[in-house]
């Protein structure tokens, strides 16, 4: 079993008071706390400042805890001896173990609530960040999920367990979106129900869309000679390359619809693709190019800020 | 190790009972009960005589139910924090809405 310095988690020294382990406690966990925080890393951060909590706010495994010693973090260790019968613990294999295992576990009630008791405990919920591409998000895709659960075996001893899932992510998901795979979570106790196993899904980054609920943008770059004439584009969508017509006339900023070229949506129907049109210019031009916006410049008499010369009251 | 293809997934869209809700979130009765009086949790429009609830009741139940046990809350600051996390994820809908219609730079 690797040791953690539940003290260094929380930014402590061993001998600090009860009340500076609940004020240490409080300022991280504002801080990570990931319903709260948006800091990189808060998730995984918490947990490890929750464990230490867990422990060394409760005087009995605190104790215990010191009762291991003084180790390196990161360092494998073994209980002394006699520890376990002294905080009356359950039979545990202690290589295969994470230390939050131990005190998880320590405490159903002291000594008197060893876990051949018939408290009925549910199992524990898992829940896991699943990153897809919008692809992935369009057509349904599989992934591979590989969890540790501490698990009691058939001897009643506790250790963990390495779990691999194969979960299928229907198509429908989009950002934000959970999915819960009942049962799929921790082992329940003496009749309690097993954990689940909720997917948070996020979508990466792509290219090309960005995503809005179930529906898609797109930017659109059109020469400033197909926005005025008018053009047929090919445009790609999730779903496969679509022909889109763009009226003459064809303002920037524009947002042309493509309806249900977006994603699909869990049960029917599926998002809208919007194609938003941008007019771009070519950064090199040839000489003869370059004659043709002259001549267009001399004989065009458009003038794309006559409101300006309004809103200001005629002022130039 | 053991290989557990889930070919049920549970989406957005299920329905949970009160009973459900409890279960799945944790939450005591009583606090799930207060919760709904004060309309921290709403069920889905009324279908029926039993009310039905939805993922976002799940989520804000297991939220409550996270927060609760890190944070010590009682029902006062349980009822505060999640009406503002709920304010916070529809500006981040909202943001996200917006970043989506924006126009990229051209490269």
């Amino acid at each position: 079993m690797k040791y953690k310095d539940y003290y260094a988690s929380l930014g402590l020294e061993r001998g600090a008071s009860e009340e500076q382990i609940k004020k240490a406690y409080r300022r991280l966990a504002r801080k990570y706390h990931p319903d709260v925080s948006k800091e990189a890393g808060a998730e995984e951060k918490f947990k490890e400042i929750a464990e230490a909590y867990q422990t060394l706010k409760d005087p009995e495994k605190r104790a215990a805890y010191d009762q291991l010693g003084s180790h390196a973090a990161g360092q494998e260790f073994q209980p002394p001896p006699n520890w376990r019968e002294q905080f009356g613990e359950t039979p545990f294999s202690a290589e295969d173990l994470d230390l939050s295992d131990l005190f998880a576990h320590l405490h159903a009630g002291g000594g008197q609530g060893r876990r051949g008791g018939r408290m009925s405990m549910p199992g524990h919920d898992y829940e896991i960040a699943v990153a897809i591409t919008i692809e992935e998000a369009f057509h349904g895709t599989q992934i591979d999920l590989d969890l540790n659960m501490p698990e009691y075996d058939a001897e009643g001893r506790l250790r963990r367990v390495p779990h691999v899932f194969k979960a299928r992510i229907p198509k429908g998901a989009t950002d934000g979106q959970r999915l819960r795979l009942p049962g799929k979570g921790g082992k329940g106790l003496n009749g309690g129900r097993d954990g689940d196993l909720y997917l948070n899904i996020s979508l990466r980054p792509h290219p090309l869309y960005r995503a809005s609920g179930h529906d898609l943008y797109l930017d659109l770059p059109l020469a400033p000679w197909e926005a005025v004439l008018g053009t047929s584009v090919e445009l790609p969508t999730p779903g496969g390359t679509v022909r889109l017509k763009v009226p003459p006339g064809t303002q920037a900023g524009r947002q042309l619809r493509l309806p249900n070229r977006g994603l699909p949506k869990p049960k029917e129907g599926q998002g809208d693709l919007y194609a938003l049109v941008q007019i771009v210019v070519p950064s090199v031009v040839s000489e003869a190019e370059r004659e043709l916006y002259r001549k267009l410049s001399g004989d065009s008499a458009f003038d794309p800020r006559a409101h300006f010369t309004v809103e200001t009251g005629h002022a130039n | 190790m053991r290989i557990d293809a889930s070919e049920v997934l549970w989406f957005e869209q299920h329905e949970l009972s009160l009973r459900e809700l409890e279960e799945l979130s944790g939450l005591p009765h009583r606090l799930i009960v207060e919760l709904l009086e004060c309309g921290a949790i709403a069920p889905l429009a009324a279908a029926g005589t039993e009310a039905r609830f939805g993922a976002a009741a799940l989520r804000t139940a297991r939220t409550a139910g996270r927060l609760r046990a890190d944070f010590e809350l009682n029902v006062e600051a349980l009822v505060l924090a999640l009406g503002l996390l709920e304010r916070v994820a529809d500006l981040e809908a909202q943001l996200r809405e917006l970043r989506a219609r924006q126009p990229q730079p051209i490269r």
